[in-house]
This record gives C-alpha cells, sequence and structure tokens, in this order.
C-alpha cells in the first residue's frame, strides 16, 4: 500500500515538474512572441515583402504604371553592366562620398566625444547642441544649407572679399561635393560623438589611472589604451556612417538635386530617377538591387574586420 | 503576476496596433452603408447618397482657389463632395501620382500632360471624346491629349507661353527703343544694358526644366515641322550635329552667360524671378504663369514678352505656346459619372468659367470662353497667339527623363566644362539612350 503511495506521489511529482517546465518554457515563447512579433511583422511587411517584390520587379521591364508587367530575365542587368555610363558615374561618386563622409563625420563624433567626456561644465548642453542637427529632418536641413550656401555665403563673400565664401559653392563640380559633405558631417556626427561617449563611459578608470602612471603621454593613452577598448562603438559607428553615407539621398536632392550637370547624383538618386523619371520602374528596381548587394557586402566585410580588432580588458 | 501583466499589455497593444492598420480600408468601405442615417436615407433615393470624388491636382499655385471653387460646387450638388489634393509640379506630382495607382487609392480626377504621358497612363483613362464641351476646345490644344485613333482624353487646363521677359522701363532707361526681334537686336540690347550698368539677363541655369525643356525647345520648334524633326530622330535620320537650329541655339546660351547674372548654375526658379521683378536684370526666360510672383514682389512691374530668337530670320518672332496639362478622368472610377460631370461644371457652368478666368487667371484652351484678369503677360501671350505667332511645346514627345539630361548638359557647357560640339553629342547620345 505505502509503496504504490509513495511511486504514485513520485509519479505526480513529475508530472507537475513537467507541467511547470512546459508552462515556462510556453510562457517564454509567449513572451518572446509578444515582445518580437509586432516589430516582425512590420519588418516582414513593410521590409521584406516589398524587398522580394523588387526582386521581381527586377527582371521585367515594367514601366511602373501599366497594368502588363513583362518578364525580360537578365536584361536589365546587362543594360546596366553594358550600357549605363551614369549609373556608373553616380557610384564612383557616391564611394567617394562614402570615404570623405565616414572619415570626417568619425573623425569629428570622436574628438567631441573625447571633449566632452572630460569634466567640463557647459558639456550637459554642449552635448544636446551638437546632437540637434541629427533631429532635425535630413530634407529641411539640405534646404537650410542650401540657402546659407547660396545666399548666406555670398554675402558673407561681398561683405568680406574672402574667396572661400565668393565660390559658387553649389555650382561647381567640386565644391559641391563638399559642400555635401560638410552638411552630412554635420548632421551625423552629434549621434556618432553620443555613441563614443556612451563607449567613453565605459572604460575602467583604473587602467588610465595605471597608464598614466606608467608614464604614457595623452597621446598614447588614446591610440593604445582608449581606442582598443572602445573598439565596439567603432564598429557600430563605421557600420553606421557607411551605410547612411552610401544611401544618402534626402540631403542630396535638397541640396544640389545631383546638379551642376549631374556631378553630384548619387546612387539612390540616380535609382529614384531611372524608375519615376524615365518611367523604367524594372531597370530602377534591377540597379537597386546590385545597389543593396554592394551595400551589404561592404558592411559586412567592415563589420566581421573591426569585430576582428575588438580586445577586452 | 507582473510577469503575466505586462504579457497581457504587451499583447493588447499589438493588437492595437494591427486593428488600427487593418482598419482603416475597412472604415473607407463600410462608410456608406454604416451610420443608420445614410443608410435610410440611401435607400429612400439613390441620388441623395453623397459621393466623394478625389482631385489629384498638379498645380499648387492654384490650390487655395480651387477649394474655394469647390466649395461653391458643393453648395451647387450638395450629392457630390470633391477631395483636392494638391502635389508640386514635375516628376514629384508624377511619382505621387504613382504611388496612389499602385497602392489602390487611385483618384477620380488627375491631370496629365499629354503625348508620351497619354501613352504611359492612357490604360486608365476614360475616354472623353463626346463631353459637351469637347467640341469648344481649341485644335491645337487638342493634339496632346488626343490618341491615334482620335479619342479625347482630356479637357485642357489652360494655356501657358514662355519667352524673355523683359522690363520695359529698364529698356527705356538704357536707350532702348525698338523691341529686339532677332539675336543680333537682343545683343545690341544686351550692350546698351551693360552700358547702362544693368544686368541684361536674370538667367536661372540651376533649373533643368528651363533650360533642359523651355529654352532647349525653341530649336526643337523652330524646325519646318516639328513632329516630323523628331519622329526622324527616333528612326536615326535626323541628327542634332549639323541642324541649323541647334547649331545656332548655342548663341542663345553665350548671350545669357556673358550678359547674365552671377553664379547661374546656382540660380534657382525664385532667385531668377526675383531677381527679375527687383530690377536687378532686366529679362529672363520664364513663363506668364510668374505673373503673380512678379506683381507681388513689384505691382508697378511694366513688362512684356520677347520672343527667343535663333538666328537673325524675320521668321524668329514666335512664342512657345501650350497645353501644360490635361483633366484626365479615371476611367475605372467608382463614381465616373460625377467625374465627368464634375469635370463638365468646371468647363461650361458660369462659376466654373468665372473661376477659370477670373480667379486662376488662366488663359482658356477653349473658343467659347473669353480671358478676363488676365495680367501684362498673359495679354502678351494671348495677342501672340491670335496673330498665330506661336511655336509648339515639344518636350512631352522627347523620350522620358531626357530633358533633364539635356538640361545637364547645357549646364556643363555654360561652365565651361565642355564645348559646343560635345553638348550636341551629349544631346545625341542621351536621345539614343532614351528613345
Amino acid at each position: 500500500m505505502n509503496k504504490t503511495l509513495e511511486t504514485g506521489k513520485l509519479k505526480t511529482d513529475t508530472k507537475v515538474k513537467k507541467e511547470v517546465k512546459n508552462n515556462t518554457k510556453m510562457r517564454k515563447v509567449l513572451s518572446y512572441a509578444a515582445f518580437v512579433g509586432p516589430a516582425l511583422l512590420f519588418f516582414i511587411v513593410i521590409q521584406i515583402i516589398p524587398f522580394l517584390m523588387g526582386v521581381y520587379y527586377s527582371f521585367t521591364s515594367w514601366n511602373g504604371v501599366s497594368s502588363a508587367i513583362e518578364w525580360v530575365g537578365l536584361e536589365n542587368y546587362k543594360k546596366i553592366f553594358t550600357n549605363d555610363q551614369k549609373f556608373y558615374d553616380s557610384f564612383l561618386f557616391t564611394v567617394k562620398f562614402m570615404f570623405a563622409a565616414v572619415i570626417i563625420s568619425n573623425v569629428i563624433g570622436f574628438s567631441l566625444a573625447l571633449l566632452l567626456n572630460a569634466s567640463l561644465k557647459t558639456k550637459n548642453i554642449l552635448r544636446t547642441v551638437f546632437f540637434i542637427p541629427n533631429v532635425i529632418g535630413g530634407l529641411l536641413l539640405g534646404f537650410i544649407w542650401q540657402f546659407i550656401f547660396v545666399k548666406g555665403f555670398s554675402s558673407i563673400g561681398n561683405m568680406t572679399n574672402i574667396s572661400f565664401f565668393q565660390q559658387p559653392w553649389l555650382g561647381d563640380a567640386d565644391t559641391a561635393f563638399w559642400g555635401i559633405v560638410i552638411v552630412f558631417a554635420w548632421q551625423i556626427s552629434g549621434y556618432m560623438m553620443v555613441i563614443y561617449i556612451a563607449a567613453l563611459q565605459g572604460v575602467d578608470n583604473n587602467l588610465l589611472e595605471a597608464a598614466k602612471i606608467d608614464g604614457a603621454n595623452a597621446f598614447t593613452t588614446i591610440t593604445k589604451i582608449i581606442i582598443p577598448l572602445i573598439l565596439p562603438a567603432f564598429t557600430i559607428c563605421l557600420f553606421l556612417t557607411i551605410s547612411m553615407a552610401f544611401k544618402i539621398f534626402d540631403l542630396n536632392l535638397s541640396l544640389t538635386g545631383g546638379g551642376p550637370f549631374n556631378s553630384t547624383q548619387s546612387v539612390a538618386i540616380n535609382i529614384y530617377q531611372e524608375a519615376f523619371t524615365n518611367n523604367n520602374y524594372g531597370l530602377g528596381t534591377a540597379k537597386a538591387i546590385l545597389f543593396f548587394l554592394v551595400v551589404a557586402i561592404v558592411t559586412t566585410i567592415q563589420v566581421m574586420f573591426t569585430k576582428k580588432k575588438e580586445v577586452e580588458a | 503576476m507582473k510577469q503575466i501583466i505586462v504579457l497581457c499589455l504587451s499583447m493588447l497593444l499589438a493588437v492595437g496596433i494591427l486593428t488600427a492598420c487593418g482598419g482603416n480600408s475597412e472604415n473607407t468601405s463600410n462608410n456608406t452603408d454604416t451610420g443608420e442615417d445614410t443608410d435610410a436615407s440611401a435607400t429612400e433615393s439613390n441620388s441623395d447618397e453623397v459621393v466623394t470624388l478625389n482631385f489629384f491636382n498638379g498645380k499648387v499655385e492654384i490650390h487655395d482657389q480651387a477649394l474655394e471653387m469647390i466649395k461653391e460646387f458643393e453648395e451647387e450638388n450638395p450629392t457630390i463632395k470633391v477631395k483636392l489634393e494638391s502635389v508640386g509640379g514635375g516628376a514629384d506630382a508624377d511619382a505621387a501620382l504613382k504611388a496612389k495607382f499602385s497602392s489602390g487609392e487611385a483618384p477620380d480626377i488627375f491631370t496629365n500632360g499629354g503625348f508620351k504621358q497619354l501613352d504611359l497612363w492612357k490604360e486608365h483613362l476614360a475616354d472623353l471624346s463626346d463631353e459637351p464641351w469637347a467640341e469648344h476646345v481649341l485644335p491645337f490644344a487638342k493634339v496632346p491629349m488626343t490618341d491615334e485613333d482620335g479619342k479625347l482624353y482630356g479637357r485642357p487646363v489652360n494655356l501657358e507661353g514662355y519667352g524673355f521677359i523683359y522690363n520695359k522701363d529698364l529698356f527705356e532707361q538704357a536707350g532702348i527703343t525698338e523691341t529686339p526681334k532677332t539675336i543680333s537686336e537682343l545683343e545690341e540690347a544686351a550692350q546698351k544694358l551693360e552700358a547702362a550698368d544693368i544686368t541684361a539677363f536674370a538667367a536661372g541655369y540651376g533649373e533643368w526644366w528651363v533650360i533642359g525643356q523651355h529654352l532647349l525647345n525653341v530649336p526643337f520648334a523652330q524646325q519646318e515641322d516639328p513632329a516630323a524633326f523628331i519622329e526622324g530622330l527616333n528612326a536615326g535620320s535626323e541628327a542634332f550635329a549639323g541642324n541649323d537650329a541647334f547649331e545656332n541655339f548655342k548663341k542663345v546660351i553665350d548671350l545669357e552667360i556673358k550678359y547674365g547674372n552671377q553664379n547661374p548654375l546656382t540660380t534657382d526658379y525664385n532667385t531668377q524671378v526675383t531677381l527679375f521683378a527687383t530690377g536687378e536684370a532686366a529679362i529672363m526666360q520664364q513663363g506668364n504663369w510668374t505673373e503673380n510672383m512678379i506683381y507681388e514682389i513689384n505691382p508697378e512691374m511694366n513688362m512684356a514678352f520677347l520672343p527667343i530668337p535663333l538666328s537673325d530670320e524675320a521668321d524668329a518672332d514666335r512664342l512657345p505656346v501650350g497645353v501644360p496639362n490635361s483633366y484626365v478622368i479615371n476611367k475605372n472610377s467608382e463614381h465616373l459619372e460625377e467625374a465627368k460631370f464634375f469635370l463638365d461644371w468646371m468647363t461650361t457652368s458660369e462659376t466654373g468659367k468665372r473661376y477659370m478666368t477670373e480667379v486662376f487667371a488662366f488663359i482658356p484652351a477653349l473658343d467659347n470662353v473669353e480671358a478676363s484678369g488676365l495680367g501684362a503677360l498673359g495679354e502678351s501671350i494671348l495677342e501672340y497667339s491670335k496673330e498665330d505667332k506661336t511655336i509648339p511645346w515639344t518636350w512631352f514627345q522627347w523620350p522620358d527623363g531626357a530633358s533633364k539630361d539635356f538640361g545637364a548638359a547645357i549646364q556643363e557647357y555654360s561652365a565651361d566644362q565642355i564645348e559646343y560640339d560635345e553638348v550636341l553629342e551629349l544631346f545625341q547620345a542621351t536621345w539614343d539612350n532614351l528613345k
């Protein structure tokens, strides 16, 4: 009697345990679903499905309006590789722009972070001030800077006769390029600064003090201690700036619109024009797919490369 | 316990978001049959049902006035409501329209530029050949919206023209007594203006449509038969290089740049009009649509049109006049009849006519509507049209997207980056690539 009772009790015990286990598992799945589900759903509806549709359209000669969609296979891709000087030019521009913009905005962002990580009285205000440009929308910012370049600079130039301000900033291919780089860096540096500050605050003070005692000066502390320790921040910042600089559209559109004479036409604008102005929606999406591949490959390589270099204290 | 609450809350939120998004479409489709009042009246008599038309307007300049017109229309016709949406001109309005069509929210009435645009959109457009106003549309204004079968698909919004607008007072000040009609006379005038310390041209070369469409249209339109010339370009039997009008085209650009304002490549539309309206420059290449902008800055402005001459031949004295856009109707509209009725009302009713002429200050493209309320520029266009001294607008027949590249080539030339031969080569390459 006793024995059977005991085993019965044991059985129910394991049963309860199993149930509890199942319950927690169930709960875990549910809470994952609750938190990730909505975001995933929107991601699929807004990003993945249009992307797949884009892949499909890139094999067609659709004009964007007609109900007849003709399958042309790899024709669009062939055209891009064999006969599209403008796309090539805009790619070259975008790559050049990417390098200039990434270097400048990260240097500025990191320097600001170093400065504002020190115990300055005004550091909170300054952090906000430097971050604000990032809150303003790109289109608006572009138009504000267009006014500064076209009207502001020329009136300063007229008053002071400094040749720097007298140039037709957005009217010349070289200066227009730098104009866009300047505005991009101005917009994005504050954002990078915030990420760098967060990383800098995580650096162990003991290490810095030890370095000081060992006789390291400010420069070696930065290059040998701080930078290696906050490399994860560099990974993020480089990734963000590279992908943002590649995909630049709104600043470019409002500042120069790709002009003068298409010299500052980014890939994104080229794609937009192909799809909506030239009414070659299929060709435009083919370009977009190629562009996606390039951006994905470049950023993956960058992340892999910087990840490898990361160390822990 | 806490976890469960959090879980429930987040689920609720997720469901809330989903229903909020999904609900929209249901709401609109249910609109007509939910609500007991409308339901009851709808069953009583069908005509009482309120219908909403979506009107997509590509001319932002008249948005406010058009709203007033719609208000009067709705007062006269309480069963039809019109929802107006205006999107800025050019390619952006086009992209917005495409987005509307592909998202299933196609407007009932929208605008179309004709020719190539007509080909592109034709499968969505209703045939308007039998509308009561169709016979009153001026013959040349019908052309852009007529297909090869002779069917008419649109009602021209208005007529517009452009050329060199000149400031009469500044011309007088510089001692120019005769208005220049040929390229040599224009150069003389520019020299006189320069001698009097007046900038001759406000050159808006930053704007691709000013140079790539309007200015470049002149050599196209001055061909013996512009349509045949364009056909020839498509077939490869005509070329830009070696064509007289295009070779002469260089002179106009040179003239404008030589006697023009500083930094023409950063001079956009607003800057150009401001330069002219404030009297800083005596001539600008623009159209009668700038009239209101000019009068707002300078109500005293004394101005008129000059033709854009390419040569010294006498027949250069003609202005490019055309139909910028036509109203069209979506043939798959649920309220096709109401849309046609509204368009008819805009065209033939007294109120509609009044708005067209007096309020919008349009030059009507209809033979039964008299223009009134036009300013100096509108009058100037009307005068040229009546004397039949006009040339057509041809850019709607060019390959899609070509005018942007044409504009870029002209910019490159005016910035001294390339020679004029290369400009013509670029024109040719663009045409062959996009045709």
